[in-house]
């Protein structure tokens, strides 16, 4: 088994469909796997708006809905799509070794959404 | 040159913040003013009664945003400060500090403000309300374990407020003329499973009955019921309802019946002024007919269309409106239109505290409400969203898919 500096092993790459979450545990945290048009995705697998388990929820298409509140996530950058949620979802960095799904143990930067500043000056 | 636009946003809720950014998401190239009585910028109402009173989040976990951001943004803020009278014709505000401020756009998204009881005795030191977190705070402040606390009203405050300072340890009674916690916007069946859960936990109800009085010295001491019975507190929370925050815009011209009138763009009948959020009577154009919310979802999606509007770029605001409560382990979420139920079907078990009830009128499935069932919500919103009309035996019957189910009945693209 390899192994990955910074990495855990999650699960085998070619049991992983589309349009399914995988729940997987990382670091002693809830994470998620998800393939969507042939990418594996990992997220964080608790809401960040209150404290949910993301895979009861829904996968729509590119969304991930929270069960508790409806909150919605973009699979891939972890943006809030829905409310109640304002804080991104934590996403991961992904390797595949030897046919497994290796994910990092630290998240990715948050998805920040790029202010406007569209005044125009006097 | 010509003089910058200026939008101004009175109410620094929900929807007042979302506007904001769908002004600038819309490319608007004014100013971006938000003005709140308030001396904190937005935040999140609706952990107040929960997690907030809890203390599993704290103030600055409320904020929608950070100072920061709203710079960023170009979006100003101006917290503390109350509008104490507006002229339409001149497109002018004046403001408590004296000055006024002009505006070209104005979103009123005042909210609602609650019910104030006038009985003998609720104007006692330790009556509380809750809307804002100077509220939440004042009333967390008096909470400790076996504080003994009355709460008027069992409806979504109320009973949220009962089951967080019954968490907390405090000896809590829930005093309604209804029937069953709840019972008054979800119907007899959820409110059953609220009753019982209240109980289980060790909340002493007192359904179908009011506080009619008040009395202490110099502080409250004591409710007493419409039978005379005297239940000793050291605390009061109201939670009756609230009123559409009108005060300012009466008497103006401005449209108001039930809150302030818009279309399915946020549009008053005064031009380039709007309305959105808990203060909102709006046209919903599927379900040709008026309705306010009073709830997190339709606050963020108005707000979100009012901004749009004001930057000229119209969408109808037109969703299945959706809220939540959460009282102890007990989540429900409901999606739908209130209003006349002509029957209800259950799927789940109710004695379990795990049902999903769907309410029925004219044949089709007005609203859903899902106690422990949050795998259900989606695919029912999606049939209400859809006009389905459905047999009910088989909403009941577990056996039945409500996903495949509500496949079927989404538009074709």
């Amino acid at each position: 088994m390899a192994e990955l500096d910074g990495f855990e092993r999650a699960m085998p790459a070619d049991e992983i469909e589309e349009g399914v979450m995988y729940p997987v545990e990382i670091d002693q945290e809830e994470r998620i796997l998800v393939k969507v048009n042939g990418e594996i995705c990992a997220l964080n697998g608790i809401c960040t708006h209150e404290e949910a388990l993301l895979a009861d929820g829904d996968l729509e298409g590119n969304t991930i809905w929270c069960p508790l509140h409806s909150s919605g996530f973009e699979i891939c950058t972890g943006k809030v799509t829905n409310p109640p949620a304002v804080v991104p979802l934590d996403t991961y960095d992904i390797r595949i070794e030897d046919g497994d799904v290796y994910v990092a143990i630290e998240p990715r930067p948050k998805y920040k959404e790029p202010p406007k500043p569209t005044r125009r000056r006097r | 040159m010509t003089a910058l636009p200026v939008a101004v946003i009175l109410g620094g809720g929900l929807a007042g913040h979302r506007a904001a950014k769908a002004l600038r998401q819309a490319e608007f190239d004014g100013d971006v003013i938000i003005i709140d009585a308030e001396p904190v910028r937005p935040y999140d109402r609706t952990f107040l009664s929960k997690a907030f009173l809890q203390g599993t989040k704290q103030s600055e976990d409320l904020f929608f945003e950070s100072e920061d951001e709203y710079a960023d943004w170009e979006i100003d803020l101006l917290t503390g400060t109350r509008a104490t009278a507006v002229d339409f014709a001149a497109r002018r505000l004046t403001l408590d500090s004296g000055d006024t401020l002009g505006f070209d756009q104005l979103l009123i998204a005042t909210g609602a403000s609650p019910v104030r009881l006038r009985q003998p005795g609720f104007d006692l030191p330790g009556v509380h309300y809750l809307r804002t977190l100077a509220d939440a705070q004042a009333l967390q402040a008096g909470i400790v374990g076996g504080t003994r606390v009355v709460v008027v009203g069992a409806s979504f405050i109320g009973s949220e407020v009962a089951a967080s300072t019954r968490m907390l340890g405090a000896d809590v009674t829930l005093v309604d003329p209804v029937s069953a916690p709840m019972a008054s916007a979800l119907g007899e069946e959820i409110g059953r499973i609220f009753a019982g859960i209240h109980q289980e936990h060790g909340v002493n109800l007192r359904m179908g009955t009011r506080v009619v009085e008040l009395r202490g010295h110099g502080r409250v001491e004591e409710a007493v019921t419409a039978e005379g019975e005297r239940i000793p507190c050291d605390l009061v929370v109201v939670g009756v309802g609230v009123r559409p925050e009108t005060g300012l815009v009466a008497g103006t011209g401005l449209e108001i019946d039930n809150g302030i009138v818009v279309d399915q763009f946020c549009a008053t009948n005064v031009p380039g002024v709007y309305a959105a959020g808990d203060v909102a009577n709006w046209w919903h154009p599927a379900r040709e007919r008026r309705i306010r919310v009073e709830h997190f979802d339709n606050a963020a999606l108005q707000g979100t269309a009012a901004g749009r509007a004001m930057a000229g770029q119209p969408v109808a605001h037109a969703p299945v409106p959706y809220f939540w409560t959460d009282q102890y382990d007990i989540n429900l979420q409901y999606a739908g239109f209130p209003g006349s139920v002509e029957n209800i079907v259950l799927r789940g078990d109710p004695g379990a505290a795990s049902v999903t009830v769907f309410y029925f009128a004219g044949g089709q499935i007005q609203a859903v409400a899902t106690v422990n069932q949050s795998r259900d919500l989606r695919p029912a919103r999606q049939l209400i969203e859809a006009g389905a009309r459905v047999d009910p035996a088989m909403l009941a019957d577990l056996k039945t898919d409500l996903r495949a189910l509500a496949r079927r009945f989404r538009p074709v693209k």
